[in-house]
């Protein structure tokens, strides 16, 4: 089980790092319009 | 008005159909530089490039936000476009040499969407980076709580001896670091809350839910730094995060219920900047914004349009309609010399005002003010859970400190305070009121029911009086035709006829009666068959009625001068009985042919709304501010006694007869519409703004009922009860809980891994019994009290 002291670690920067990225997903608007997203596929043109 | 007319008309009075660019001209008002930076922000150093944000009304669906993209990309000197049909804005980059706000409302005009200026664009940024930042600390919390629980996982489910001390130690200390960001960031609002609780030297939720954070944190830390010392090696990071990620969806929740009853009111309250026509020294007239106005400057207003200041008719004569401000459901004649009211609209002819007073000293201002003195007087009710939580907190502190003097040894009797404290987890009581009242209001929401203030679910199941507006409220801001009466000997003439007669002579008056006679029209022959009728000379005469000239074939008469108008003006015989103001007569060169008679619109369900109020017990009045004789009438028709009418009253009559019910120790709702009841609605233990009512009354109220379909208001009233029933049971719950685990937790009984999993369960059990009120009643409620 020697193999937890890697993953464990591992395990919490990649926590941290989800956050962060969660944190850019928020503030760069794209949680605003969620409903926009699904109904761009309709779009003609764009 | 037309080309023939016998009379000349003064100068400065413009014909009737330019009061329709009065939007336009509106529209012209924001080309102005000035105008930009209320609603815009230069893009580049030398403001060449602006970015602006404007609202979007009439859409519908995402197609129409990408055809409202589409029209605005194709214009020139539009840079970029973004529309956002959830949010209902629009955010353009546009170059300032090229293109003009008017060309961007016009192009959108003829889709048949609105487009208006947003002004609380700063507002709105800074509610968005709230929102956001809500957003995020919830996801923090959310994903540090999954990943923590994977690490508690192993240490529930495990045989005891089969997991090695550093790999406990390591699941431990992994569960410290990822509970770090959910105590610090994610629940910084409990901490702020409290800590301002406590200088404020009050308590509520927030405190004991701080508290319990940070003693729950504090031993967990300790059993992780020093698994071998006296406090034991027991963390309780799982149930910490779980309980942070479960108070801040209530939060967010909360944040977006606001959000989406906000954004219905903001539509309603934009309005494109008010702009006046005011006459300069030579005589000519130009277009200036409203608040640029001063004290004696002379404004032409046209038929169609509100008076933006209080003042006095300098020239022509016209009816107004003062019914938000008064209550009042007839338009009153207004003649040089009368005063007019700031928010009247004006309904017949063109006039010249001269203005008296500005801001705050208008009528409208006054009647702000009074709403705004009302609701710092409003009665505050202890909430539920308030009333258990306080005296709760203070029996498990003395508890938990009574513990730790009464054991003999002092480690055994601190950790079991630190038991005492952690199983007592207010968990439970501070999520039992908020998660059943945001279920309710969104399932509220759902029905057409927009809650504004969740305590106002828990208020209106202890009121015991309504009072009820009138005009607007229980009846529709129209006037109906209720019966026509033929004049005897005009056997030419049919009822159906008459109608058509008078509809052809209404077309072109903006008088409620015409309106009235308009809509029935409309209502029983949709394809206006009067319409090709041909009048010539049609003049409407203040106070008299409307006159016009037949031409042409088609009309059931001869070629004649026909009438429509008041009984003097059209050579009726003048009735004794039944209220002059409403009767209306059409006739033509050989004397009267009908009489039309109106009645106020009663709203279709205010007859049963009114019945179930009785049957429930609750005392109703009537207040209106219209006068006495129409109130009457109208009580009649709903079978209400005299002691129950309120007629005459002004927005300071109304505050005070709900002062004096307030003053019997009565709990009033109130139901209004106008600027008038807003000063009511700001006091009233709970009020409720219905049907197209006025911005700011719909911002005063608790409740909002924008399709006013009266039945609605007792399927809230069932829904309240409901909901503080899942309230009790949540309080009743927690009370229990506590009850069994602390006596529990006092012996040392309790296994610390039980402590923990029962400040989840209890929070977990609370939020689902709170989502029973997110469906549909489970038969349909009975009509008892």
């Amino acid at each position: 089980m020697d193999i937890l002291f890697l993953l464990v670690p591992f395990s919490v920067v990649l926590a941290l790092l989800i956050v962060g990225l969660l944190a850019w997903a928020v503030w760069s608007g794209q949680f605003e319009d969620v409903d926009k997203e699904g109904e761009r596929i309709l779009d003609d043109q764009a | 008005m037309s080309a023939d007319a016998p009379v000349a008309s003064p100068d400065w009075a413009r014909p009737w159909s330019d009061a329709a660019d009065g939007a336009n001209q509106d529209a012209l008002a924001l080309d102005a530089p000035q105008a930009w930076a209320e609603f815009s922000q230069p893009v580049d150093a030398d403001a060449l490039v602006w970015q602006s944000q404007l609202r979007v009304e009439g859409m519908r669906c995402a197609a129409c936000a990408l055809t409202v993209e589409q029209t605005l990309a194709r214009l020139p000197g539009v840079q970029s476009v973004r529309v956002s049909s959830a949010a209902r804005r629009a955010a353009i980059v546009w170059s300032a040499q090229a293109s003009r706000p008017s060309e961007w409302l016009a192009a959108i005009a003829k889709l048949g969407y609105r487009l208006s200026p947003d002004v609380d664009a700063g507002l709105q940024r800074q509610g968005q980076h709230e929102a956001r930042l809500l957003l995020w600390r919830w996801l923090v919390a959310g994903f540090c709580m999954m990943q923590v629980m994977m690490y508690a996982y192993p240490a529930y489910m495990a045989e005891p001896g089969t997991i090695t001390p550093d790999i406990e130690q390591l699941l431990r200390w992994a569960s410290w670091v990822l509970s770090l960001p959910v105590l610090l960031f994610s629940a910084q609002p409990f901490f702020a809350n409290a800590w301002r609780d406590l200088l404020e030297r009050r308590i509520s939720m927030d405190l004991p839910v701080a508290l319990g954070l940070l003693i729950t944190f504090g031993i967990s830390s300790v059993a992780t730094f020093e698994p071998q010392g006296r406090w034991g090696a027991e963390v309780y990071f799982d149930s910490l995060t779980m309980f942070v990620f479960f108070l801040l969806s209530g939060r967010w929740q909360e944040g977006r219920l606001r959000e989406r009853t906000a954004g219905s009111l903001d539509a309603l309250m934009q309005r494109l900047p008010m702009t006046v026509e005011r006459r300069c020294s030579d005589g000519r007239f130009e277009r200036i914004a409203a608040r640029q106005l001063r004290l004696g400057d002379v404004l032409r207003v046209l038929p169609g349009q509100a008076f933006v200041a209080d003042g006095e008719l300098i020239e022509g004569q016209t009816q107004v309609d003062e019914s938000l401000l008064s209550g009042e459901s007839r338009p009153l004649h207004r003649n040089r010399g009368s005063a007019v009211l700031a928010g009247s609209y004006n309904l017949q002819a063109p006039v010249l005002m001269q203005v008296g007073s500005l801001g705050q000293s208008t009528r409208y201002a006054q009647i702000v003010a009074l709403m705004q003195q009302a609701a710092l007087d409003k009665p505050r009710l202890a909430l539920l859970a308030d009333r258990v939580a306080r005296p709760f907190l203070w029996t498990v502190l003395a508890l938990a400190l009574a513990v730790v003097l009464l054991y003999e040894d002092p480690v055994r009797g601190l950790m079991a305070a630190v038991a005492v404290l952690v199983v007592t987890c207010p968990c439970a009581l501070s999520l039992a009121t908020p998660s059943a009242l945001l279920a309710s209001a969104g399932w509220l929401a759902r029905q057409g029911v927009l809650v504004r203030r969740l305590q106002a679910l828990e208020r209106l199941t202890t009121v015991d009086t309504v009072l009820l507006d009138k005009t607007g409220t229980l009846t529709e801001a129209r006037l109906g035709l209720r019966e026509i009466t033929l004049a005897p000997g005009r056997k030419h003439w049919s009822p159906a006829q008459a109608l058509q007669a008078a509809c052809a002579l209404a077309q072109s008056s903006l008088h409620p009666l015409s309106r009235a006679l308009l809509i029935e029209g409309q209502r029983r022959w949709p394809d206006a068959p009067w319409a090709q009728w041909r009048l010539l000379n049609v003049q409407e005469l203040s106070g008299q009625g409307l006159q016009g000239q037949t031409v042409g074939d088609g009309w059931p008469g001869l070629q004649d001068q026909l009438k429509l108008g008041h009984a003097e003006f059209c050579g009726a015989p003048s009735q004794a009985q039944g209220d002059q103001g409403l009767q209306v007569y059409l006739a033509d060169e050989q004397g009267p042919i009908a009489r039309f008679e109106f009645d106020e619109v009663l709203r279709e369900d205010a007859q049963a709304l009114l019945a179930q109020l009785g049957r429930a017990g609750l005392q109703v009045h009537l207040v209106s501010g219209d006068r006495q004789a129409s109130v009457a009438r109208l009580a009649e028709r709903l079978g209400l006694a005299a002691d129950q009418l309120h007629g005459q009253c002004s927005p300071q009559d109304k505050l005070a007869l709900l002062q004096a019910l307030q003053a019997q120790g009565r709990r009033v709702l109130m139901i209004g519409d106008g600027l008038n009841d807003a000063p009511v609605l700001a006091q009233a233990d709970v009020s409720m703004a219905v049907g197209s009512s006025v911005p700011l009354a719909q911002a005063q109220a608790d409740v909002v009922l924008p399709t006013a379909s009266l039945g609605l208001i007792l399927v809230l009233r069932e829904q309240a009860r409901r909901s503080m029933r899942i309230v009790r049971q949540n309080l009743v719950w927690a009370a229990a809980y506590n009850a069994v685990c602390v006596p529990l937790a006092l012996t040392g009984w309790l296994p610390s891994w039980a402590a923990g999993l029962g400040m989840a369960l209890s929070s977990l059990w609370v939020v689902l019994n709170a989502a029973r009120l997110s469906r549909p009643p489970a038969m349909p409620a009975p009509s008892r009290a």
